[in-house]
């Protein structure tokens, strides 16, 4: 059984198809990244298969029940971080943590256990009876991760549970959740804006993009699909580069040519030997080259492939950070 | 059962975030406090003369009871709206806790601090003479229908705060028992009034629970005014626990 199935997924606000009819299937216990930039319907996705949203159509099992018909049943099964590390800043964390317990009918004594335990899995054993506005933005983070976990859920979802924090805060949130997944074999959805996360982190991994699904595969699958090397070549001059596409695109075993950020995009097998074709033949084209630089294919070059842009990462104003 | 359980533990949580925010509470109290005092101060020795009410003060007690009710249903909104907006109200709705006993929490906790704030206003008046002519069993009656009435305008700023997630409506929707206080016999007894606000008086619910609660206080044990007073604000939760399940759908559909 699936994890988490969904076919024909969709939510429209209005006149706006912010999901516009996905499909998913995520094995149990793996890592599921969910990777797309800010609107590209990732949150709307995750508030539907959490029951915070009612799908506009299409249908979706959680751990086999019926997003709509057995919500509350969902609800006992899942544990849910949300972008914004929903807390109350008046409470403690040991409040918090106890409330989260008792609302899910963890009571008493092994309520208290569980929150102890859980306080010492995300590091905060030391500021549990301090108000929780009193965090960092890391601690709000880790304290939000223990919060969903408190009912042992077999199922975690994690909307971006990285952006806006530092490095160190980024790494913190990064072992726990592989802890989670290989310790304690939970099913993980993670959306994230973050190449870096979704290439460590996920197993199995699916690109969306205006509300659809793009691409899907494990992140090597992905970058095996590209097949070649790839080559960019910044142009400096703006007017120049549809040309610059064009010449690097005639070029021998070019297999084909993006423009995205004021660069030629090539594709290209062996591309360290290709590289000296392709420049000459700008030269000669006497299209002015800047940087040029050869890579294996990475989740980037797999996004621009499948949307033909690259991914815009959008921090938050005021990024949060602090791992103490 | 898991719905009392639901309504205990987050009423509990309301009660330690007021008691930790004290200067919001102070000013639920202070600020009727202030408008209880201007008002007997300023026509308090004419009242008897001018409408008949030897004991003006207590005459007065029941409304700054209730403006405090309208203050404390007005930060609770407040409150609301800082979870929808912290993201914390949408971690309570992913318990498999029922949904209306997560608002319910909330309203009740101010139907709590309802009470505490009618017992120390009650005090205040008597330390200034009011009296409290049912004595203690009148006083618990009070304290119940205060809890009652608490819990039932706090409905409306809760729909408010569900529905439009607006600090500034929440504000707002706390000062719409003015209107209403004005339109009672709040100030003067009805037959003083002139011809047009005695008919919108009498038909005010605000005049009923007004009135059960002098009775109360400086009238002694009247049966009809209690019923009448109760009626009032069954039908205020009613129509504010009607708006508030009708909000909570919409913002969770």
């Amino acid at each position: 059984m699936s994890a988490i199935w969904a076919q024909g997924l969709t939510k429209h606000f209005d006149e706006v198809r912010a999901v516009d009819g996905i499909d998913l299937d995520i094995a149990p216990g793996t890592i599921f990244g969910f990777l797309g930039q800010n609107g590209s319907g990732k949150t709307t996705t995750i508030r539907m298969l959490t029951t915070l949203l009612r799908p506009t159509a299409g249908s979706a099992r959680v751990d086999g029940l019926d997003i709509r018909d057995d919500a509350r049943a969902v609800r006992r099964r899942i544990g849910v971080a949300l972008q914004e590390a929903g807390l109350d800043d008046i409470q403690t964390g040991r409040e918090l943590l106890t409330l989260q317990a008792r609302l899910f009918g963890l009571g008493g004594s092994a309520g208290r256990r569980r929150v102890q335990e859980l306080l010492a899995i995300v590091d905060l054993e030391d500021a549990a009876d301090r108000a929780i506005g009193t965090y960092s933005g890391g601690m709000k983070r880790r304290l939000d991760l223990a919060a969903g976990l408190v009912h042992r859920p077999g199922i975690l979802f994690l909307d971006e549970p990285t952006t806006g924090l530092d490095p160190i805060s980024r790494e913190a949130i990064w072992r726990y959740v592989t802890q989670l997944s290989t310790n304690d074999g939970i099913t993980i959805f993670l959306t994230t804006q973050y190449l870096e996360e979704a290439d460590r982190l996920a197993h199995d991994l699916a690109i969306i993009d205006e509300g659809r699904i793009i691409a899907r595969g494990s992140p090597a699958e992905m970058k095996a699909r590209i097949g070649t090397d790839v080559v960019t070549v910044q142009v400096p001059a703006a007017d120049h580069l549809d040309r610059a596409a064009e010449v690097a695109g005639a070029v021998a075993g070019v297999e084909r040519v993006q423009v995205a950020a004021g660069a030629a995009v090539v594709y290209v097998p062996d591309g360290a030997r290709a590289v000296a074709r392709i420049v000459l033949a700008l030269d000669d084209a006497g299209i002015e080259v800047g940087d040029v630089a050869i890579s294996r294919p990475s989740l980037d070059d797999v996004f621009l492939e499948a949307t033909g842009h690259h991914l815009q990462v959008e921090e938050p104003q005021a990024a949060e950070g602090g791992a103490a | 059962m898991q719905s009392i359980a639901t309504v205990y533990f987050l009423t509990l949580r309301s009660l330690r975030e007021a008691v930790r925010n004290p200067a919001q509470e102070a000013g639920n109290v202070l600020i009727p406090l202030f408008f209880f005092a201007v008002t007997v101060g300023s026509i308090g020795s004419i009242a008897a003369d001018a409408f008949g009410v030897d004991n003006f003060t207590g005459f007065q007690v029941p409304v700054a009871i209730l403006a405090a009710a309208s203050s404390i249903s007005a930060s609770a909104g407040l409150g609301t709206i800082t979870d929808i907006q912290r993201g914390y109200f949408d971690k309570l709705l992913l318990t498999p806790a029922p949904r209306s006993a997560i608002v319910f929490g909330r309203i009740a906790a101010d139907g709590v601090r309802t009470v505490a704030i009618t017992a120390f206003i009650v005090a205040v008046g008597l330390i200034f003479g009011t009296g409290f002519d049912t004595g203690v069993p009148g006083l618990l009656v009070l304290l119940v229908g205060s809890f009652g009435f608490g819990m039932a305008y706090s409905g409306f700023n809760a729909a408010i705060a569900l529905r439009t997630g607006s600090p500034q409506a929440a504000a707002a929707g706390g000062l719409l028992l003015f209107p209403l206080i004005f339109l009672s016999t709040a100030f003067a007894p009805k037959d003083v009034f002139a011809d047009w606000l005695q008919v919108l008086a009498t038909i005010n619910p605000i005049t009923y629970v007004l009135e059960a609660q002098r009775s109360l206080i400086i009238e002694g044990w009247n049966g009809l005014d209690i019923l009448w007073g109760a009626t009032a604000t069954l039908g205020f939760g009613v129509a504010s626990f009607t708006l508030t399940f009708l909000a909570l759908r919409w913002r969770t559909s």
